[in-house]
């Protein structure tokens, strides 16, 4: 079983890989995150005239994380539509949960090096100093961000079912996580109902977490991670609601799409 | 070149842009959440009058995003579709029928503009002020002509690879840098601007928001106008001559497709 996921994942890979070169999927998967990375702090910078760029460094490094995971995973049904999978997935009597874990395994590794690259482009050319920072409650901080956000994936990726749009869908999310998870501006600035948004958002609770850790004081660290972890906790389960319940219609209807 | 074939080409991909979930994320949502991301951003930056790095720089985000995922890919995309020996090979003339998808792409992707204009009054009812009405007609003609221009060059380079999505992607956010359409190019370090100045677009973004402000030197408005203009004839000779390379490959090849 085990041995099957990490098949099905390399082969997951090697199809994604395929087409490019070292050097193109290279900048494809650290180069472009990071230049987005500059992008954003760069407009920081300037709009909030500070040279400060800590947050930002770590609010967009996060995004590069969470956008490979939420990008990864919610493709996973309009690749197989498009490679023409669908049909023996939705039929087959084995889980699909272990299916969409090891389309997004690979993603979620490359977006573990953006994101370390992010933190290593943040101290280089902006001057973030990391060096009173816990590393090991750092590394704890982005495998919670990385799990609820991959939770998040998955609870978007039965939206693949739900419509023909998926680009579409995860464009609009990612914009909404930059929106609405603090990276780019504080959440205090959004109107309550923003507010009330944000705390619904994965990354929100992580991203405070991280910052508390280059914080004299952790305060309230434990309880901000805890709660990231429960919001990923109740995607996951939506995911599983939603996709029961699109694997019934598909059956049932004997199709295998819901639009 | 045929004035109905172009006019007639620019309806129909019009229409088949916007048939396209990407296309309408890159023309409607885009310049939606942009002006909602920027001005989050620039609300507390003391800048006064919002048109000059909230409107312009959301609006013109969009508009080089739906010439990045439209114009960028079209004769990539009818190869993909099976129309483009077609089309090389009508009697009407090839640069003449790519060169009316472009302008019909970048004729409705001015919409971003007016999309990101609407939804700062509608949303946050902030001071918008055009100082120099007329002077900003003239560098949005002058912007249009180079985006135009630029589309046909890059639609040409690639043509020549397989791999159009990955520089689609890439080359998004790389412009929106350098070009600085969210803030001066004076932000960035010395040499990245050397790079700047080589690509119209910033002078085109500087034109534009000179006009934002007020023209109170109009020999360094002309000054600027005549580089933008000078290097939009510029790129035009290369995007020429790399339609006459690509011309003469697939008369030798006896091919369309690429290795």
């Amino acid at each position: 079983m085990i041995r099957r996921f990490f098949e099905q994942a390399r082969l997951y890979h090697k199809g994604r890989r395929a087409a490019f070169s070292a050097e193109e999927f290279a900048l494809m998967e650290i180069g472009y995150p990071l230049v987005t990375l500059i992008f954003y702090c760069l407009i920081a910078s300037y709009s909030f005239q500070t040279n400060d760029l800590t947050d930002w460094v770590i609010g967009n490094a996060f995004l590069l994380c969470t956008n490979a995971c939420v990008f990864g995973l919610g493709n996973a049904f309009r690749g197989e539509r498009y490679t023409g999978r669908l049909r023996s997935i939705i039929a087959s009597p084995s889980a699909k949960l272990p299916l969409i874990l090891a389309n997004g395994l690979y993603p979620a590794l490359f977006a573990v090096i953006a994101s370390a690259c992010g933190f290593l482009v943040g101290s280089l050319v902006f001057g973030v100093d990391f060096s009173g920072v816990h590393l090991g409650l750092a590394a704890l901080t982005i495998l919670c961000a990385m799990a609820s956000a991959s939770c998040f994936g998955l609870f978007l990726s039965v939206f693949g079912l739900i419509n023909d749009s998926m680009h579409l869908v995860l464009n609009v999310v990612s914009y909404l996580l930059m929106l609405f998870t603090g990276t780019e501006f504080p959440v205090a600035q959004l109107p309550l109902a923003g507010r009330v948004v944000s705390q619904l958002m994965p990354l929100t609770k992580a991203n405070a977490a991280m910052k508390l850790l280059f914080a004299p004081e952790h305060g309230a660290f434990w309880p901000l991670i805890l709660a990231e972890l429960a919001t990923g906790a109740a995607y996951a389960l939506l995911a599983r609601f939603l996709f029961g319940f699109a694997e019934r219609c598909a059956r049932r209807n004997g199709q295998f799409d819901l639009f | 070149m045929n004035l109905a074939v172009l006019c007639s080409t620019m309806r129909v991909q019009m229409k088949q842009s916007f048939a396209r979930p990407m296309f309408r994320f890159c023309l409607i949502a885009n310049p939606i959440l942009n002006t909602i991301l920027l001005y989050e951003m620039y609300r507390n930056a003391g800048e006064e009058n919002f048109m000059a790095y909230v409107v312009l720089g959301a609006g013109l985000m969009g508009l080089w995003g739906c010439i990045c995922f439209s114009s960028a890919g079209d004769i990539n995309r009818e190869r993909y579709s099976g129309t483009l020996a077609l089309i090389f090979a009508t009697p009407a003339s090839f640069p003449g029928i790519i060169l009316g998808k472009i302008i019909g792409n970048t004729l409705i992707s001015l919409l971003t503009l007016g999309i990101s204009l609407l939804t700062a009054v509608v949303l946050y009812q902030v001071p918008l002020t055009l100082e120099s009405p007329l002077y900003f007609l003239l560098a949005l003609l002058a912007a249009v002509l180079s985006f135009v221009v630029i589309s046909s060059m890059v639609a040409c380079l690639l043509t020549l690879s397989r791999k159009t999505e990955l520089y689609m992607n890439c080359i998004e956010i790389p412009i929106n840098l350098l070009c600085g359409f969210a803030f001066p190019v004076s932000v960035l370090p010395g040499a990245v601007q050397g790079i700047s100045r080589a690509l119209s677009p910033t002078y085109a973004v500087e034109l534009l928001r000179m006009s934002v402000w007020g023209v109170n030197d109009p020999a360094a408005f002309w000054n600027k106008l005549g580089i933008l203009l000078g290097l939009t004839a510029l790129y035009a000779l290369l995007s020429a001559l790399l339609y006459r390379r690509i011309d003469r490959r697939v008369r030798i090849a006896a091919t369309l497709e690429v290795a």
